[in-house]
C-alpha cells in the first residue's frame, strides 16, 4: 500500500465546514419558493382504531387553504422495504396503528391558516383493544395490529450453526441472563422536513436523507409515478443516525399536496411529531445463554432476542440481524443459535439506529466478564482469545479480510493500564471493556455498489458526480479528499455534486457503514482512470515515460526532474483540442453474497469488509444516590485508514456521547401508546458538562480493497460504547445490569440487591 | 389581528418591520429576514439551536416576542463575518473539526461569542459550562471546546 | 415552526402601569419576564392569554439594594446577575448554588428571579402539546375528572421545579406583591397553595416585584438531583442555610409546594437524619417525573443530609 500520500491521512479543513460556520449551509426548513405552501398532518389521537371515515371538505373551506388530501387521495400502495414486509401505506384509510399516526393533510398561504384547517378535518374512529408490551402482544388473544402477521410477529429471523445443544452439556461453564433497554430517540438535531414541487407531470423534492435513489424508487412506486419523474435533490442535512434511511410519510403527504395544489409545499416536524410520528429506535430484551470453556473459549451462544417493532415492519429483517452480526463479525462462535423476533405493538415505528442493539451487545459483553471473573480469567485475555483475526470466517460464513481488532483492544486497554486496574477496582470506581465488528456495507442487491463521474475542466478544476450522500459525518469532504490524493488538484478545485437522483448514479446511502469503503472507492477508481488520460498526455507532452509522471498541486511533473512540469489545466486543454476531454467513469462493487437473504437464507459474505473497534470506560458509582459518572472514556477503532484523522475522531466522540454517555441517560418513557419525552428537555442527550475526557485511538489495518486501506470511520464505538459501561458497572459493583438506560434510580437498585435490600 | 411596528438593528442595519404581535424573534429572522442561520431544532427553549445576540446577551430567539427586541441590537450567525473575514470563532470551528451535520453550529458560536465578548481568557471550565447551554448531537463536544480556547487565543 | 396562538403585546413602564393594563383585559392576560417558562406554556396552549404584559421595561424592578436589614431584589433581576452579584455569594451560598445549578447559563441570563419563583409545575403529562394532551384525555388540572399519572386521584401532582425558592425560603426571604388592592409583603413559603390548579396565592394581577432577604451571613448549600448537570430541572432540590447552629432546611423539586424543615442544631447527626427522615416521609413523588417514585422519595433525605453537611463543612 502506498504510503506517501500528499493528503489522504491529513488533517484537512472538511470542505463543508465554511457554509455551516456562517450559517450559509441551506436545510430543507430554510428553502423559500415563490408560492409555497406550508403543510401540516391531522395525526391519530388513538393507538389503534377502525378509521370509519375522513372527511377533509371543512379544510378546504378555510381561506387560505389550497389543498387537503388523506389516504383516500393516494392510491393505497403499502411500501415495505423487503417485498415480504409491504404493510405501510403511510396514510391509511382502514386502521390506525398508533398515537401520531398520519392521517391527513392540509396546505396553506401560512402556518395558522394550516393549523386552523385541521381542526375542521373530521375523522370517525372506532376506538380498537391496543397492546404495547411485545411479549403481551405475542400472545394468542392479542389484538392483532396487521391481519398477515399472526401473534404480532412480524419478523423472526432463526440462525442455527454447529450443536448449540451439545455444546452446552460440554461446557465448562454455562450461564444465562437476560437484558432489557429502553429504546433511544435518534433526536437528529434537524427535524425532519420536506420541500416537494410538481411541474409539468415531474415531481422535485428536498429533504434529508440517507439514500435519495431507494427514497425515489419508493415514491414512484407510491404515487404510480415512473421512475424518471421522481427528482430527490441534494441538500444538507442535519444528522441521521439511521434515522433517515427509509422513505418517510411526510414525502408523500408533501407530494400529494404538491400534486394536488400545483405549487411548492414546504412540510416542517416538530420536535414532538419528529420523535412520535417519523422513526425511534426499538426496545430490545435480550435472554443470552453462553457456554464456555475452562480457558475461557467461547463454545456456544444462544440468543432470544425480542424487538419492540412497533406498527409498521419498517426495516424490520435487517434491524432484527445487525446486533447479532456486529457481534459474530466480532468473535468466533463454533456453535450459535440466535433467534430473533421483531413483534409489532401499538407504538410509533422502530427503525435502524447507528447505536442499534444495546441490550444485546452490552449484555454478551458484560455477561462474559462475569464468566471470566467466575474463571480467573482477565476479560481483556478472553476478549483476545475469542477474538476473529484476518482470514477467518464468521459463523455465518463471512470472510475477514483485515482485522485490527487486537491491536484496538490492546491499545485501549494499555493506554487505561486496563487489566490492572479491572482485577483491583476501587471501591465502586470501575473499568470495563467492550468490542465489536461492523459490517462496511450489507447485501443490498444491486444497490450495494457507488459508481462515480469525473471531468476535470478547463482551468484544470474537477467536477465530480456521485450518488453518495452526507448526513453530516463528512463524506462529502471524504471524497473531495480522495479525489484530490488521486489527481494531484487541491481539494479547493473540486466541487462535488452529490446525491441527486436526476444527476448522480446509484451508491448504498449514508446508514449501511459503506460511504468510505463504496463510495469512496468509486471515486477512487474514477479519479484512478482520468488520471491516466492526464498522464499520458502529460507523459508525452514533457517528453518522459507516464511511470515518471506525478500529479501535484494542480500540475503535472517529471518526478525525475521536477523541473519538468506543465499545469493540468494546459493538460485538459490538450485534451479538448484533440476532442477527447478528460471525462472518466469508476465503480465499486464490494464483494458481497447476492445469495444471502435476511431470513431466508442467512449465511454467506456479508460485506466487502468490516471495521472492528474497542472501548474502555472508566466509571464512578455515587454510592448514595447511584449517580454513575464517567470520567475518562478511550476508544480504539480500526478503520482501516484514516482519510481524515479528524473527522474519524469526531465519528468515534460523538458516538462515546450517543452511545457510551447515554447509556447513563437516554431512554424512551412510555405510559401505554404516549410517548412520555418527545421533546428535548425531557430526553436527555448529554451536554457538553456531562462528557467525559476522551482519549480516540485509531488503528490502521489496510485493507486490501478499501480506498487508500479504508474502512468505515467509527461505528464501532456506537455500538461497543455501552458495553464498555455496563462492563465497568459490573467490574465496579460485581453484579450486572439489567436495563438501560443505567440511570441513578436503576443504578441504585443495582446496589440495594448486591447489599440484599429489599 | 393587527400587526405592531417593531425597530432594531439587526448586523449593524437598522430595520423596520410590521410583525404580529406574538411573533418569535425565530420567526421573524427566519421568515422575514431570510437570516436562516438560526435553526429551530425544539421550538421550546431546550437546545440552543437558535442562539442569536441581542444586546450582548445570547437569548434563546425561540423564546423571544419580536416586540420584545424593539431599539436591541442584534447579532446573528449571518454578521459575524466583518470585512469578509470570519470570526476567529468561525475559523477555529472548522480548523478544529467542531463542526459536522452543522445544525447546532451557529447557535454554538453564538453562544461561545457571548462568552468571549464578556470574557476574553475563559477557562476550559468556563467553556464547558458555557456550551452546555446547547445541544449537539454529533461531536462529543469535543472539538467544541477546543475551538472556543483556540478562538479565545486568537481573540487575545 | 412553533407558532404561538394569537395575543396582543403591552409593554409596560411602571408597575402600576402594568397592574392597570391587567385589569383591562379582565383576567385574560399573562404577565412576562423572561418568558422561558410563559412562552413554552403558550406555545402547548397550556395558557392562552388575549394580552401578553411585557415587565422587563420597569426599570423600579432591576436592581439590587441593600436597606434596613434587607437585601432587596428586583424580580426582574436575571438569575445570572444575581448569582453574580457578590453579596448573594458572601451572604447566601445556599442561593449562589440553587441560582448555578437553574438551567443553562444562556437561560439563566434571560430568566428573572421573579419568574423563576413563579414558575408553573411540571408534570410529564402536562408539559405536552394540545395535540398531544388531546390524545391522553385531559387530567384534572386540564379540566379532567381525575390525575392522569395517580389514577381516580382527584389531586394533582405536579412538581414546583423552582430551584431558587427552596433557596430563599431556607433563607426566610419574604416577597412584595403589588396589585389593585394595593402591596402587600408575605413570606415566600407562604405564596403556595398547594393546589394543582391554582399553586400560588396571588390575587388576580398581583406582581410580584421584589425579594427580600435578610441580610444576615449565612453558610448553606444546595443539592440538585438530575439526570444532566445543565438545562435539566430538579427532580428533587434541597436548600440548606444556617445560621450558628440553627438551620432552615427547604425541599423543592416534589410536589406542589416546597416543604420547609426547621434545624434547632444542624450539627447533631441525629436531629439531622430525623429530619431527613421526616422530609422523606413527607414527600409523595409520583410517576410524573424521568426517574421512579421510589428513588426521588429516597433521594429527598439522602440530599438532605448531603446538604446539611456540606453546609457546615469547613470553608464555605
Amino acid at each position: 500500500m502506498k504510503d506517501d500520500l500528499n493528503i489522504v491521512g491529513k488533517r484537512v479543513v472538511r470542505s463543508d465546514s465554511l457554509a455551516k460556520v456562517t450559517g450559509e449551509a441551506r436545510y430543507t426548513a430554510d428553502l423559500q419558493f415563490p408560492n409555497m405552501l406550508v403543510a401540516k398532518v391531522l395525526r391519530s389521537p388513538y393507538p389503534h382504531a377502525r378509521i370509519v371515515g375522513i372527511d377533509v371538505s371543512g379544510a378546504l373551506k378555510v381561506p387560505g387553504v389550497k389543498a387537503a388530501i388523506s389516504g383516500f387521495d393516494s392510491y393505497g400502495v403499502k411500501w415495505g422495504v423487503f417485498r415480504y414486509t409491504q404493510d405501510h401505506a403511510m396514510l391509511h384509510t382502514d386502521k390506525v396503528r398508533y398515537i401520531g399516526e398520519d392521517i391527513a393533510a392540509v396546505a396553506a398561504v401560512d402556518e395558522e391558516t394550516a393549523i386552523e384547517a385541521l381542526s375542521q378535518i373530521k375523522v370517525d374512529y372506532e376506538p380498537l383493544p391496543a397492546v404495547y408490551d411485545p411479549i403481551e402482544s405475542m400472545k394468542d388473544g392479542a389484538p392483532q395490529i396487521h391481519d398477515q402477521y399472526k401473534n404480532n410477529i412480524n419478523v423472526h429471523i432463526h440462525i442455527d450453526v454447529g450443536e448449540v445443544d451439545k455444546a452446552m452439556e460440554k461446557a465448562f461453564l454455562v450461564r444465562e441472563d437476560t437484558f432489557t433497554a429502553a429504546g433511544e430517540a435518534y433526536a437528529m438535531m434537524e427535524p425532519y422536513a420536506v420541500v416537494a414541487s410538481y411541474k409539468n407531470g415531474y415531481l422535485d423534492l428536498y429533504m434529508p436523507n440517507a439514500g435519495p435513489h431507494v427514497r425515489a424508487k419508493a415514491l414512484s412506486n407510491m404515487l404510480k409515478l415512473p421512475l424518471n419523474r421522481v427528482r430527490i435533490r441534494h441538500i444538507n442535512s442535519g444528522g441521521a443516525f439511521g434515522g433517515r434511511s427509509e422513505v418517510a410519510p411526510g414525502d408523500l403527504v408533501a407530494s400529494l399536496l404538491a400534486i394536488k395544489s400545483g405549487r411548492p409545499v414546504k412540510l416542517v416536524l416538530s420536535r414532538e411529531e419528529n420523535a412520535t410520528s417519523s422513526r425511534q429506535v426499538h426496545d430490545i430484551i435480550a435472554t443470552i445463554k453462553t457456554g464456555m470453556k475452562k480457558d475461557g473459549t467461547i463454545l456456544a451462544k444462544d440468543y432470544k432476542v425480542i424487538y419492540d417493532g412497533g406498527a409498521y415492519s419498517s426495516t424490520g429483517p435487517i434491524a432484527t440481524s445487525i446486533p447479532f452480526y456486529v457481534y459474530e463479525e466480532c468473535y468466533r462462535f463454533p456453535n450459535v443459535r440466535y433467534n430473533g423476533y421483531r413483534v409489532f405493538t401499538n407504538k410509533g415505528i422502530r427503525g435502524m439506529y447507528g447505536c442499534h442493539g444495546r441490550a444485546f451487545l452490552a449484555g454478551n459483553e458484560a455477561q462474559m466478564d462475569v464468566m471470566a471473573k467466575e474463571l480467573g480469567l482477565d476479560p481483556m485475555d478472553v476478549r483476545l482469545k475469542n477474538g476473529l483475526r484476518a482470514g477467518e470466517v464468521t459463523a455465518t460464513k463471512s470472510k475477514i479480510t483485515s482485522c485490527g481488532l487486537k491491536e484496538t483492544i490492546l491499545a485501549a486497554a494499555e493506554k487505561t493500564n486496563f487489566k490492572k486496574r479491572w482485577a483491583k477496582p476501587s471501591k465502586l470506581k470501575g473499568v470495563g471493556m467492550g468490542c465489536v465488528a461492523i459490517m462496511c456495507g450489507f447485501p443490498m442487491g444491486f444497490r450495494s455498489g457507488s459508481s462515480c463521474y469525473v471531468k476535470i475542466n478547463d482551468d484544470g478544476q474537477v467536477t465530480l458526480v456521485t450518488g453518495l450522500v452526507d448526513n453530516g459525518q463528512g463524506n462529502e469532504s471524504m471524497v473531495i479528499q480522495v479525489a484530490s490524493e488521486v489527481l494531484g488538484v487541491p481539494m479547493r478545485d473540486i466541487n462535488l455534486v452529490c446525491a441527486d437522483t436526476e444527476v448522480t448514479n446509484l451508491d448504498p446511502g449514508a446508514y449501511s457503514q459503506a460511504a468510505a469503503f463504496v463510495g469512496a472507492n468509486a471515486v477512487r477508481v474514477a479519479c484512478e482512470n482520468a488520471r491516466k488520460q492526464v498522464v499520458s498526455i502529460a507523459a508525452e507532452k514533457l517528453g518522459v515515460k507516464e511511470a515518471d509522471i506525478g500529479l501535484k498541486d494542480g500540475a503535472a511533473y517529471s518526478m525525475k526532474d521536477p523541473d519538468k512540469k506543465m499545469p493540468i489545466s494546459w493538460v485538459v486543454r490538450e485534451a479538448f483540442f484533440r476532442g477527447e476531454p478528460i471525462v472518466a467513469t469508476g465503480s465499486f462493487f464490494p464483494n458481497i453474497d447476492f445469495e444471502r437473504e435476511w431470513v431466508t437464507r442467512p449465511w454467506g459474505q456479508m460485506a466487502g469488509t468490516f471495521s472492528f473497534g474497542t472501548s474502555v470506560a472508566e466509571i464512578d458509582i455515587d454510592a448514595e444516590t447511584g449517580r454513575i459518572t464517567i470520567p475518562r472514556f478511550t476508544s480504539a477503532h480500526d478503520c482501516g485508514r484514516a482519510i481524515n484523522p479528524m473527522a474519524v475522531e469526531g465519528q468515534m466522540e460523538g458516538s462515546i456521547q450517543q452511545a457510551g454517555v447515554a447509556a447513563i441517560t437516554e431512554g424512551n418513557l412510555w405510559d401505554k401508546g404516549h410517548l412520555l419525552n418527545p421533546d428535548l428537555l425531557e430526553y436527555k442527550v448529554p451536554l457538553a458538562c456531562d462528557m467525559p475526557d476522551m482519549d480516540t485511538i485509531i488503528i490502521s489495518s489496510r485493507d486490501p480493497a478499501g480506498p487508500f486501506g479504508a474502512k468505515e470511520g467509527g461505528l464501532t464505538v456506537r455500538m461497543n460504547a455501552y458495553s464498555a459501561v455496563a462492563c465497568a458497572l459490573t467490574n465496579a459493583t460485581g453484579e450486572l445490569f439489567t436495563e438501560l438506560p443505567l440511570t441513578p434510580d436503576k443504578v441504585m437498585k443495582i446496589l440495594e440487591r448486591k447489599k440484599g435490600v429489599k | 389581528m393587527k400587526t405592531t411596528k417593531v425597530s432594531f438593528q439587526i448586523n449593524n442595519e437598522n430595520v423596520t418591520l410590521e410583525v404580529r404581535p406574538y411573533e418569535t424573534l425565530l420567526e421573524t429572522l427566519r421568515e422575514r429576514l431570510v437570516l436562516t442561520g438560526a435553526k429551530e431544532a425544539c421550538g421550546m427553549g431546550a437546545c440552543g439551536a437558535c442562539t442569536v445576540i441581542v444586546n450582548g446577551i445570547p437569548l434563546r430567539s425561540c423564546l423571544v416576542l419580536t416586540p420584545e427586541v424593539e431599539g436591541a441590537d442584534i447579532t446573528t450567525i449571518e454578521g459575524l463575518r466583518q470585512n469578509g473575514n470570519l470570526h476567529p470563532l468561525q475559523e477555529a470551528f472548522m480548523e478544529k473539526g467542531a463542526v459536522q451535520c452543522g445544525f447546532c453550529t451557529s447557535g454554538m458560536i453564538m453562544t461561545a461569542k457571548a462568552l468571549l465578548d464578556r470574557n476574553k481568557k475563559p477557562t476550559k471550565k468556563e467553556i464547558v459550562r458555557t456550551i452546555s447551554s446547547n445541544i449537539c448531537r454529533c461531536t462529543g463536544y469535543k472539538k467544541i471546546v477546543e475551538a472556543v480556547e483556540e478562538a479565545a487565543r486568537k481573540t487575545r | 415552526m412553533m407558532v404561538l396562538p394569537k395575543f396582543e403585546y403591552k409593554k409596560a413602564r411602571s408597575v402600576a402601569e402594568a397592574v392597570t393594563l391587567y385589569k383591562q383585559q379582565k383576567g385574560k392576560a399573562r404577565y412576562l419576564a423572561g418568558g422561558t417558562d410563559l412562552i413554552p406554556l403558550i406555545k402547548h396552549r397550556l395558557t392562552t392569554p388575549r394580552t401578553v404584559i411585557d415587565l422587563k421595561g420597569i426599570g423600579e424592578l432591576k436592581s439590587i439594594d441593600r436597606r434596613d436589614g434587607w437585601l432587596t431584589v428586583g424580580a426582574n433581576v436575571t438569575l445570572f446577575d444575581l448569582k453574580n452579584d457578590p453579596v448573594t455569594g458572601k451572604y447566601f451560598p445556599a442561593l449562589y448554588e440553587s441560582l448555578d445549578a437553574t438551567s443553562c447559563e444562556t437561560l439563566q441570563m434571560r430568566g428573572t428571579i421573579g419568574g423563576n419563583i413563579l414558575q408553573d409545575t411540571r408534570c410529564l403529562e402536562y408539559n405536552q402539546s394540545l395535540e398531544w394532551r388531546t390524545a391522553r384525555g385531559f387530567c384534572l388540572r386540564m379540566g379532567g375528572s381525575e390525575c392522569n399519572v395517580v389514577k381516580g386521584a382527584r389531586t394533582c401532582f405536579a412538581n414546583y421545579c423552582s430551584d431558587n425558592a427552596p433557596a430563599l425560603i431556607s433563607l426566610s426571604a419574604e416577597v412584595t406583591l403589588v396589585g389593585s388592592e394595593g402591596e402587600r409583603t408575605v413570606k415566600l413559603g407562604n405564596l403556595f397553595t398547594g393546589d394543582g390548579v391554582k399553586p400560588f396565592a396571588l390575587e388576580a394581577g398581583e406582581i410580584l416585584t421584589q425579594i427580600l432577604i435578610p441580610m444576615k451571613k449565612t453558610k448553606g448549600a444546595y443539592e440538585k438531583l438530575r439526570v444532566r448537570d445543565s438545562i435539566d430541572y430538579p427532580l428533587v432540590g434541597v436548600a440548606v442555610s444556617a445560621a450558628g447552629a440553627k438551620a432552615k432546611v427547604c425541599v423543592g423539586g416534589v410536589g406542589l409546594a416546597p416543604q420547609v424543615y426547621d434545624l434547632k442544631n444542624a450539627g447533631d447527626a441525629a436531629a439531622v437524619k430525623e429530619v431527613a427522615d421526616k422530609a422523606s416521609t413527607d414527600s409523595r413523588p409520583v410517576a410524573n417525573a424521568t426517574l421512579t417514585p421510589a428513588y426521588r422519595k429516597k433521594m429527598v433525605g439522602v440530599l438532605l443530609k448531603r446538604a446539611v453537611k456540606r453546609a457546615l463543612a469547613e470553608g464555605k
